[in-house]
């Protein structure tokens, strides 16, 4: 994925967090087996993770992966 | 809230494998007038027995204990992301090491064939891969923290 198509998916991951308690960064890293480094890349939109990473955050807050990203691409 | 984050194990390694070369660095700088005193010799010549002070590099060898989590008794498992950047950071490495090492000995056959010698000392060799091997690991470790630098520059909780 490019760099501007990465910028093109948008993501509610620190809102969700919020809404799921205020859970913490390292608290939904260690939940997903990732690095809070990563959560915090994904939350300013400059990771695009993979499916698998994407299904494992939005089975965290117990949503849709649709629910998490979102791409405006064409 | 803006709080510290702790440094992942790639940047600590990155961090320690930069700091051992400073400081061979800094003590090859301090050995070549320290030897050229104690010596009496000239500082061209102090250069070439000061190299020795590279052997500190030796010490890169404690940067595998990094990726080591003691309380789990395992490797430390990297995620998805921290293995593109050891990917990205080590294919760059590699590059660099390519271009410094060809380019290296092709100036050294250079320099000795302009010079009518035919062959290159065997004491050449050495430093030539020694020389490769700190580009590989000097670039690889710049490209890991500048890569999560960039990547992570947003630290708000």
């Amino acid at each position: 994925m490019t760099l501007s198509e990465t910028a093109r998916l948008k993501n509610r991951i620190r809102k969700l967090r919020f809404e799921h308690g205020e859970m913490t960064q390292q608290e939904l890293a260690d939940r997903i087996g990732a690095a809070r480094q990563t959560i915090i890349a994904l939350e300013a939109g400059k990771y695009a993770p993979s499916l698998m990473l994407a299904l494992r955050l939005a089975k965290a807050f117990g949503v849709k992966t649709e629910d998490v990203f979102q791409w405006d691409g064409d | 809230m803006n709080d510290r984050i702790p440094l992942a194990p790639l940047q600590k390694l990155a961090w320690y494998q930069l700091i051992v070369f400073a400081i061979a660095v800094a003590l090859y700088l301090v050995a070549i007038p320290y030897l050229a005193w104690h010596r009496h010799l000239t500082w061209g010549v102090a250069a070439d027995p000061a190299l020795g002070m590279f052997g500190v590099l030796g010490l890169w060898g404690f940067g595998v204990y990094f990726n080591y989590d003691r309380k789990r008794r395992a490797m430390v498992k990297l995620d998805e992301r921290e293995d593109f950047i050891n990917q990205r950071a080590g294919t760059l490495g590699m590059q660099f090491f390519w271009l410094a090492f060809v380019l290296s000995h092709m100036g050294v056959w250079a320099v000795y064939n302009i010079r009518h010698h035919t062959t290159v000392p065997v004491d050449v060799l050495p430093l030539l891969v020694l020389a490769g091997w700190i580009v590989y690991t000097v670039t690889q470790s710049i490209a890991i923290l500048v890569q999560y630098k960039r990547s992570a520059s947003n630290d708000s909780l």
